[in-house]
């Protein structure tokens, strides 16, 4: 069933049109990849998903209701969450306390406090470090999980390998099996292809704002993602 | 000659000064609003202390609260109506409005109780002393001064103990992501000014038992608030704190030396302080995110 879903969504900052008649699904369940280039306007498609920024044009829904005027907050209390570009963490709080705001206005659901230290352990030994003392991927974790304590339907992630080392990537992106048990639809947006293409059911393309290549993971060539992502065909 | 209860009556003077500068940078680091009308709301909490005092003859204690709740309403509408509109990137708009709204409060309270200055009377509390060290201290500056005190402590508990608490913090570093965890911004910033304004005004109506007020007390008001976050800095409850009693104790001082020096020598010496720091002024008022 779907989820999500976009519909001819045109988004703008001021005068400057950011995406550009952007139409996609997520299904329940489903994990689906945006991938492009610097600013292709896969960031502010998220932000649009989950009402930081207002589509100008065309619709957005979740599970059959129309949210394309709706607030970020309500947004997120209906189960859309955010794993931001660059983590984003409330820097003068600790760790703990990024997580207990995440779950004060949260879902009914299945994760806990005691289910995202599960998931990072490590994360048990610096949870009352603040948050501003953290390295990369100590932050990345703390991010996902404030994310998923709010017990998302939808769980959107920007650039989770954004400036970490390539172990801690693949650290941060194999708790990816362990959240999809608990039925969550994932939007992956990477710059890294072959890891949002490995990680994905689906994956959409953009190139300038624009879906330039909508395809089954495990079907599509590199070539084509090539093409889409570079916007012309190599001779 | 003794200096002690000079000193004693600063620090109850300052730590009403230190409320003053919290209120003031409360609405700063969390909506980047700049409260021009803050010190008039501070003389609004003398004022209207003092009707309920004189109207209803209640207790200072049930009045206190009382003036809590209406200034808390206050300052929730001023953020919903008028506030709330204006925040972005750009502070201007929201310091012209409430330079606006300072002037209508002070000519409201000329129209309505006259320019004259006043003082709160509270009766027989006002003289009792207590002998401390073989100084005779009044008891009503040590109540003042616990009150302070205690709302600090209850300032403290409420930002790191509470979900409120965190979310203002966490307002201040992100409002965005707040949103994505489900707080309304608005919400958030209207309970904000609601405590900002209520600390103040607090404060101010305690001050008005010790010293006089007149509607035009709230420019001297305003700028001891500035002098106090300059002086403390603006994430700091501590900071606030000890800055508002450093400056009462020297205005004190220097009005036992001269008694006509009035406010100066707190001004002076925050200006020395400023010199000190060689603080950059215009960095205060640059938005971290917009
Ligand atoms: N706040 C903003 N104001 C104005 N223009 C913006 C803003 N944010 C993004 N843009 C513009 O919108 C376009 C899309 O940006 P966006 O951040 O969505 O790209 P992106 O695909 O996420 O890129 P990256 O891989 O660098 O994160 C870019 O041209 C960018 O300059
Ligand atoms: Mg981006």
């Amino acid at each position: 069933m779907t989820l999500l879903e976009l519909e001819h969504v045109d988004v703008f900052y001021r005068d400057l049109q950011a995406t550009f008649d952007v139409s996609l699904t997520v299904d329940e369940g489903e994990t689906v990849a945006i991938i492009g280039a610097n600013g292709a306007g896969k960031s502010t498609l998220l932000r649009a998903m989950i009402g930081l920024t207002q589509c100008r044009n065309g619709r957005i829904r979740l599970a059959g209701e129309d949210v394309t005027r709706l607030r970020c907050d309500l947004l997120a209390r209906r189960g859309v969450a955010l794993v931001p570009e660059g983590r984003r963490l409330f820097s003068s709080l600790t760790v703990e306390e990024n997580l207990l705001l995440a779950m004060a206005r949260a879902r009914k659901g299945p994760w806990t406090l005691q289910r995202v230290y599960d998931l990072f352990p490590a994360m048990k030994e610096f949870r009352s470090h603040r948050a501003s003392d953290l390295s990369g991927g100590q932050q990345q974790m703390v991010a996902i999980s404030r994310a998923l304590l709010t017990n998302p339907r939808v769980l959107l992630c920007d650039e989770l390998s954004l400036g970490l080392a390539p172990k801690v990537i693949s650290e941060i992106y194999a708790c990816f099996d362990g959240i999809r048990k608990e039925g969550v639809s994932i939007v992956l947006v990477e710059q890294d292809t072959v890891r949002a293409r490995s990680a994905s059911d689906r994956l959409y393309c953009l190139l300038k704002g624009k879906v330039r290549l909508a395809a089954k993971s495990s079907t599509v060539t590199p070539e084509a993602i090539r093409e889409a992502y570079f916007g012309e065909t190599r001779t | 000659m003794s200096f002690l209860p000079t000193i004693l009556n600063g620090l109850m003077v300052g730590g009403l000064y230190g409320l003053f500068g919290l209120g003031l940078a409360f609405a700063f680091g969390i909506m980047r609003i700049v409260n021009i009308a803050h010190g008039e709301f501070i003389v609004l909490g003398a004022y209207i202390g003092a009707s309920l005092l004189s109207v209803t003859h209640l207790p200072l204690p049930a009045v206190i609260v009382l003036v809590a709740v209406i200034t808390f309403a206050l300052g929730w509408a001023l953020q919903t109506v008028m506030l709330n509109r204006m925040i972005g990137p750009n502070p201007v708009p929201a310091m012209v409005a409430t330079m606006g709204l300072s002037i209508i409060i002070r000519n409201a309270l000329v129209e309505y109780y006259g320019a004259d200055i006043r003082a709160i009377d509270i009766g027989p509390l006002q003289d009792q002393g207590v002998s401390i060290f073989g100084t005779s201290i009044g008891v009503l500056p040590i109540i003042i001064f616990l009150i302070a005190v205690l709302l600090f402590v209850l300032m403290h508990i409420l930002l790191t103990r509470t979900t409120l608490g965190r979310a203002f913090r966490a307002a201040a570093d992100d409002f965005e992501i707040l949103e994505t965890l489900g707080f309304n911004r608005k919400r958030v910033y209207a309970i904000a000014m609601g405590l900002a304004v209520t600390l103040s005004a607090i404060a101010g109506l305690l001050l008005a038992i010790r010293s006089s007020y007149s509607p035009y007390s709230g420019v001297e008001r305003l700028l001891i608030s500035f002098e106090v976050v300059i002086i403390g800095g603006i994430g700091s409850l501590r900071g606030s704190f000890l800055a508002g009693l450093f400056l009462g104790v020297v205005q004190l001082i220097g009005l036992r030396i001269n008694p006509n020096s009035g406010p100066l020598f707190g001004h002076l010496a925050f200006f020395l302080i400023l010199l000190a720091k060689q603080a950059n002024l215009p960095a205060l008022f640059i938005r971290r995110r917009a």
